[in-house]
């Protein structure tokens, strides 16, 4: 799929902009599916995929072609959703550091809605659930849980994506259960 | 009662990635074996992770690839035709 891919990045480079659409169709899914599970919002999520999608485009002379696409695309992506999500942030003192947290901020400790009442949390579908409890992760760790278990990647291809070195990348993922286990205790 | 090792939390995780040494994966059985607290974290933890991956298979919406299509802008820079 990467080769075809390259032709096609190959065609695009040359002025053939219809030679994108593979490219599209190819990761479409993949991307949108990256950017829901961050965002949590289907309308957010096409808005943000679709702007990952023209980045990619208009940049696509700065892409390494040595290097693996996908993990070029799901960066653009992944930056955007945290840019979202900090957008949408009260922005009050948000770059304070947290005592006791290793550096992270209040970007991080922030959830990224306030919490339901249990009997809320009992009543939802299992999807909703899903969706729920990935939403409550802080997005520090909800970026490399999502890339890790919604996408399923490996470590060392998330570590790339998300420009952080391998053990950052284990460190969010551990964290991230961790949370998501605190979260999760009554189920 | 003495305290659990503090390696065995970071052995659990080391396992779920599956990363963990066979000498670490059998002092972490061992310990499971005999202390439950820490089966109840395992337990969790493994949990989470399969509720996470329950998750279904989300696609893009109709017509998302013809919609990006349409807003690319019509010549990339330093590609194409100039006027």
């Amino acid at each position: 799929m990467e080769d075809i891919v390259k032709k096609r990045i190959k065609q695009v480079l040359k002025g053939d902009q219809s030679a994108f659409e593979e490219i599209v169709s190819l990761y479409q899914n993949r991307l949108y599916q990256v950017c829901y599970r961050m965002l949590g919002n289907r309308h957010e999520a096409e808005d943000i995929a679709q702007e990952a999608f023209i980045r990619a485009y208009i940049n696509l002379h700065t892409f390494d072609q040595k290097r693996k696409f996908s993990t070029w695309l799901y960066r653009i992506a992944t930056n955007l959703c945290i840019d979202r999500i900090r957008k949408k942030k009260p922005d009050t003192f948000l770059d304070a550091p947290v005592p006791g947290t290793d550096g992270l901020d209040h970007y991080s400790s922030l959830a990224h809605d306030s919490p339901l009442p249990e009997e809320e949390v009992e009543k939802m579908e299992q999807q909703e659930r899903v969706q729920y409890e990935i939403s409550r992760l802080p997005d520090k760790y909800r970026s490399a849980i999502v890339l890790r278990y919604i996408e399923e990647l490996p470590l060392q291809e998330i570590s790339e994506i998300l420009e952080l070195p391998l053990g950052t990348v284990k460190t969010r993922i551990h964290r991230g259960r961790e949370a998501l286990r605190k979260q999760m205790k009554k189920l | 009662m003495k305290p659990c090792p503090e390696e065995i939390v970071q052995y659990m995780h080391d396992y779920l990635d599956g990363e963990i040494t066979r000498r670490d994966e059998q002092i972490l059985s061992e310990h499971l074996e005999k202390c439950q607290a820490c089966q109840k974290h395992m337990d969790q933890l493994s949990r989470s992770v399969a509720f996470l991956k329950s998750a279904s298979h989300i696609e893009a919406p109709e017509g998302f690839s013809d919609r990006i299509m349409a807003s690319l802008p019509k010549e990339r820079q330093g590609a194409g035709v100039r006027r």
